[in-house]
């Protein structure tokens, strides 16, 4: 598979050997000894939940009152020392507003330019956006808190503190220099520059800079009384120069002990030669547009002005080198420090190579003083083979690693580094400004893979991405942002990822709902509020569960429900008791047509409230009313056949009315053919018997023929 | 996204501060003493999975006339900063936190996901003086769904999803008493709860209903609210309920799908609907169309036209939504929306003594302040 490490075989993710020492994690259990047996599986994220069982002493059973078991969760620190998990969370949250912007601009571009039937698939400017997110995800990677700057600016301090830097920082701003910012691509070289003087900081770990000779100096330099007569100071100056951190190199020249009032007078040469030297330095043509306040250095913009200032400064340095006042200078340091400062600055490729530690840095050397004009990765990365050649690495750092991958052009290389160093959030990002690099990139990177079953490596490692993302309980829901954008297999795994999510908690139900919403997913909300509504309903929450069964649609769990209940309303419903049940009838509203079985309960309640009022008020227009509510019952299908005698026998008092009878001889009719229909059903076996009085039928059925009688006379 | 288009954006100061915790509730706590402004933070930390409860002191902000000619020449007043006077670990997390003052001293009560109840009273520097708790299964079957402690302090209501409505009173200022007003026996689940008067109280369940009970007419709720107004085929849950104490008849709700309503109880089947998509008339208007997970009256834009106010408007009231939005809705009047974050706003509070300022909490871990001009 190219692009992976090519050991890792058919693995969809590079498994770095460094993987392989064993760490041991301390396991809090605190049960007694023996343990007879453990029990390992996976829990969410990179957690183990271990189960411990204790072997119970056979004769006590389980009476020494110890728990039989344990089960703990261990997690496996794979905890990067530079940015740790909460950190990363903020780095995650925040890269989510970047990414959904350009992943829109790039969806309208692309539809724009399907309109147009243009040949190039983007926006000229393109890489504008692109410009625009790169700077959004750098910002994110500054660590929070800032140093507060010093008011007093003391001029023995040549190097401010700074809070130190990211390696992860450095790595997207390496990417950015050379695959997003197309606007200084002719600056690439000072580009370069720029980052080393602000990442320089991070190689000091592993060995000598430039930048760990500078902080060693500025301990020293207060105790210093002739500064010009250390050995170091000359060493610091030179190596600053090589490295073109020009501000500080002119700071520590002004240093110099020819300066001071009282010397001034008899060193008049040297402090001429010293001021001679500060004043090249800072009038050195940079290839730029521009340069911050309080940068030294003239600018030229195109390349023919570079050029012309470039030889007209070397003439000066040269002339400089051969004047005669050198002869005149008496102090030795002075004259053989600046003169090898000059040898810098024309670029003698052996006081380069001594004034610099790292390889990197003597590459930074070369651009500015032996090749400023150095285009082309293929000649940057033939350069820095050469000087990794003369200045041979002890220790691999991250970043090495990706400044080579990226010199040698080889968008494999520069994904599995940033994948190796800096893991998954460091490669779904990345991606991006790697596809705006090149066409070539753009088509490795987009191209679907056989071996990758259908998708691209951009999308795989999206979907990488968004397992680490799901796989934590505070950021699964910024998944679905990059699920959705994998057009093979995101919404599949955006649907699995729903289904994982916890339903007893209704806030969290309800965001998942949400995303549900957000993305169209109206099958998976409505199959995760069954699950939610059955398990409400398992856990007595009778009220929720038919609720969350009423918003899925779900009429055939409703009316399994709907069979339970009415169990429970034979049991419980007496006039006391129809409170409690009044906020689920309510709930259950009166024409919903996704009730189910259950607006029976709904006409139940009227029904049982005007027989109430029949039994406080005793009118006859009341009774009437309840009549009529008996009746409808009656007629609905969906009234429980094993609730037809207790409401009739509810409503004997009706049917026995003193002052006229209710019912018209219709009404008794259907009744009575109920009363039929119900001793017909009472000889089948599953039939329950309503729990009444013996006599209740026959006092039923008497009242009937009583009514029938009556209302016959009547009309 | 993250653009605040209506507010003049000008003068609204907006200030997000990580926390790296999840934030489960944020309270302004009622001022107490003149100098020091606090608020109480329910947190969990997820990687020691230990919940927390924090105090933290906050810097008052500046008055408008202070800041007026500094605007240019001096550099931005201090950015607000959260400092931590005192923490207390609990063993689940926090469901509900509501706020009050006995005796010139803050009481906190906050309910758990798994059924206990805590209440902390306060001394004058913000630490905590006495702790007292119920245990779990002793109030509800399962997590508390809110908390609210009546304004003078005496007593807290507490509802479930249990569908139980309990008292808990700490009358002599040694321990707990409580007891049941109601068990509707999981038929109906409560999740929502507010006093309106030390006697009477409203809850919010499923279906949008709301219940009034009175603790002079034991047995039951006194009037309810059905929720399906207007012929609905999707419903919604209420969230969180406000009550102004100068208009207890009308109590304010926010709930699912965007909406925000207000029932009157002088005209008991007809809510006034502040926002929401679930109905036409409003849907135009409404800010957010997903979870409003708290509601309340916002007395800040209150003061602009109090004069004019009739008993039957509704207040001005402030929402805080799922889909990141902190606006604040009236009555026939287009919202003002104060915030659009990226992800879910989950709580937020007022600062009763100085209106113009805002507390939320955000779903990425974060708090942010709000200063209105």
């Amino acid at each position: 598979m190219p692009g992976l490490t090519a050991d890792s075989g058919n693995a969809l993710v590079p498994l770095s050997p460094e993987a392989h020492v064993s760490v041991v994690y301390p396991l809090h259990h605190g049960l007694k000894p023996p343990i007879s047996r453990l029990s390992i599986s996976w829990s969410r994220g990179n957690a183990l939940r271990v189960s411990v069982f204790r072997e119970l002493p056979a004769e006590s059973g389980d009476s020494d009152g110890e728990a039989g078991g344990k089960v703990v969760q261990v997690k496996l620190g794979v905890a990067d020392g530079e940015v740790d998990d909460a950190q990363w969370r903020r780095i995650a949250y925040g890269s989510v507003s970047p990414f959904a912007l350009l992943q829109s601009r790039r969806n309208s571009v692309l539809a724009l330019s399907k309109m147009s039937m243009s040949s190039s698939p983007y926006h000229p400017d393109w890489w504008e956006y692109v410009m625009e997110y790169s700077k959004d995800i750098s910002s994110l990677l500054d660590n929070a808190k800032s140093l507060p700057n010093s008011v007093i600016d003391d001029p023995k301090t040549v190097l401010k503190k700074v809070e130190e830097p990211t390696c992860l920082k450095a790595a997207w701003g390496l990417l950015e220099i050379f695959y997003a910012d197309k606007e200084s691509q002719a600056w690439l070289p000072e580009q370069i520059v720029d980052w080393l003087a602000d990442y320089d900081i991070l190689f000091s770990g592993t060995q000598a800079t430039v930048h760990s000779k500078l902080v060693e100096f500025q301990k020293a330099i207060v105790r210093l009384q002739t500064i010009e007569d250390d050995p170091r100071y000359w060493e610091v100056i030179t190596s600053a120069l090589a490295v073109g951190w020009l501000e500080i190199v002119v700071k520590l020249l002004r240093l110099h002990g020819s300066y001071q009032l009282d010397q001034l007078s008899n060193r008049e040469t040297e402090n001429g030669l010293v001021e001679a030297v500060a004043i090249l330095i800072s009038k050195m043509p940079r290839m730029r547009p521009e340069l911050e306040a309080g940068r030294l250095g003239e600018c030229f913009k195109t390349k023919p002005d570079f050029i012309k200032a470039w030889e007209k400064w070397r003439a000066q340095i040269t002339k400089l080198d051969c004047s005669s006042f050198w002869v005149q200078c008496d102090h030795r340091q002075t004259r053989d420090g600046l003169r090898n400062m000059l040898q810098v600055m024309l670029g003698n490729t052996n006081n380069l190579c001594t004034s610099t530690c790292h390889w990197i840095e003597l590459y930074i050397s070369h651009f500015l003083y032996v090749r400023p004009f150095t285009v082309g990765l293929e000649s940057m990365h033939a350069l820095a083979q050469k000087c990794i050649q003369l200045k041979p690495i002890s220790s691999s750092h991250r970043l090495m690693g990706l400044i080579i991958g990226i010199l040698g052009e080889n968008t494999e290389v520069v994904l599995a580094e940033c994948s190796r160093a800096f893991g998954p959030w460091m490669v779904a990002h990345a991606i991006e400004l790697l596809t705006a690099g090149s066409d070539q990139a753009e088509i490795i990177l987009q191209e679907e893979r056989d071996n990758l079953g259908g998708i691209s490596i951009e999308e795989l490692h999206r979907l990488v991405y968004a397992q680490v993302l799901s796989s934590h309980a505070l950021t699964w829901q910024i998944a679905p942002i990059y699920l959705t954008s994998c057009m093979k297999q995101g919404m599949g795994l955006l649907e699995v990822l729903l289904y994982k999510q916890p339903v007893q908690d209704n806030q969290m139900l309800l965001k998942t709902t949400e995303i549900c919403r957000l993305y169209d997913l109206e099958s998976i909300s409505s199959s995760i509020m069954k699950i939610a509504g059955v398990y409400h309903w398992k856990h007595g929450r009778k009220g929720s569960g038919v609720f969350w069964l009423q918003q899925a649609r779900d009429e055939f769990r409703l009316n399994r429900i709907a069979q339970q209940l009415f169990d429970f309303v034979g049991r419980s419903i007496s006039d006391e008791s129809f409170k409690q049940w009044e906020g689920l009838i309510e709930l259950l509203g009166s024409e919903s047509k996704i009730a189910g079985g259950l607006d029976f309960l709904h006409k139940y309640r009227d029904f049982k409230k005007s027989l109430q009022q029949v039994q406080v008020g005793k009118t006859t227009d009341a009774a009437q009313q309840a009549v009529e509510s008996l009746i409808s019952l009656m007629r609905n299908p969906s009234t429980p056949q094993r609730f037809w005698l207790p409401l009739l026998h509810d409503s004997l008092k009706l049917l026995s009315w003193q002052e006229r009878p209710l019912l018209n001889v219709n009404q008794t009719n259907l009744l009575l053919n109920k009363l039929q229909e119900l001793s017909m059903a009472r000889l089948r076996p599953d039939f329950i018997e309503a729990n009444l009085p013996p006599q209740a039928l026959s006092s039923v059925r008497l009242a009937l023929a009583t009514n029938l009688g009556r209302a016959i006379l009547e009309e | 996204m993250a653009t605040t288009k209506s507010p003049p954006s000008h003068s609204l100061q907006i200030h997000r501060l990580p926390q790296s915790q999840y934030i489960d509730a944020v309270r302004f706590l009622p001022a107490f003493s003149g100098l020091d402004r606090f608020a109480v933070l329910a947190l969990f930390d997820t990687h020691s999975s230990s919940p927390s409860l924090q105090i933290h002191s906050l810097p008052k902000s500046t008055p408008p006339s202070l800041n007026l000619q500094s605007s240019h020449s001096l550099p931005k007043s201090t950015p607000p900063s959260l400092n931590l006077q005192s923490s207390l670990s609990l063993s689940s997390r926090v469901s509900s936190l509501s706020l009050s003052l006995s005796a010139h001293k803050p009481l906190i009560a906050a309910s758990t996901f798994s059924g206990s109840l805590h209440i902390l009273l306060l001394d004058f520097d913000a630490s905590v003086q006495s702790e007292f708790s119920v245990p779990e299964k002793s109030l509800h079957v399962g997590a508390i769904s809110c908390v609210d402690l009546q304004e003078s302090g005496v007593e807290c209501v507490s509802v479930g999803e249990d569908g139980r409505v309990n008292l808990v009173g700490f009358g002599d200022g040694s321990r707990l008493t409580y007891r049941r007003v109601w068990d509707s026996d999981g038929l109906v689940s409560y999740t929502a709860a507010k006093w309106a008067s030390p006697t009477e109280f409203a809850t919010g369940g499923f279906g949008f209903g709301l219940q009034w009970w009175d603790l002079r007419k034991p047995g039951g709720p006194v009037s309810q609210f059905k929720g399906n107004w207007a012929q609905r085929t999707t419903s919604g849950i209420v969230h969180s309920i406000d009550i102004h104490p100068s208009r207890k008849h009308t109590c304010l709700a926010g709930g699912s799908l965007g909406t925000v309503f207000a029932w009157d109880l002088r005209w008991q089947q007809q809510p006034i609907i502040l926002s929401g998509v679930g109905t036409s008339e409003v849907a135009t208007h409404s800010p957010c169309e997903s979870e409003v997970w708290e509601v309340k009256y916002d007395p800040y834009m209150q003061t602009s036209n109090f004069g004019n106010v009739s008993s039957s408007r509704i207040l001005p009231a402030m929402l805080c939504s799922e889909d990141g939005i902190l606006a604040v809705v009236e009555q026939g009047e287009e919202p003002i929306e104060l915030l659009a974050e990226p992800c879910a706003i989950n709580s937020f509070d007022i600062d009763r003594q100085n209106p113009t300022d805002v507390i939320c909490s955000l779903e990425w871990e974060s708090i942010a302040i709000l200063s209105r001009p």
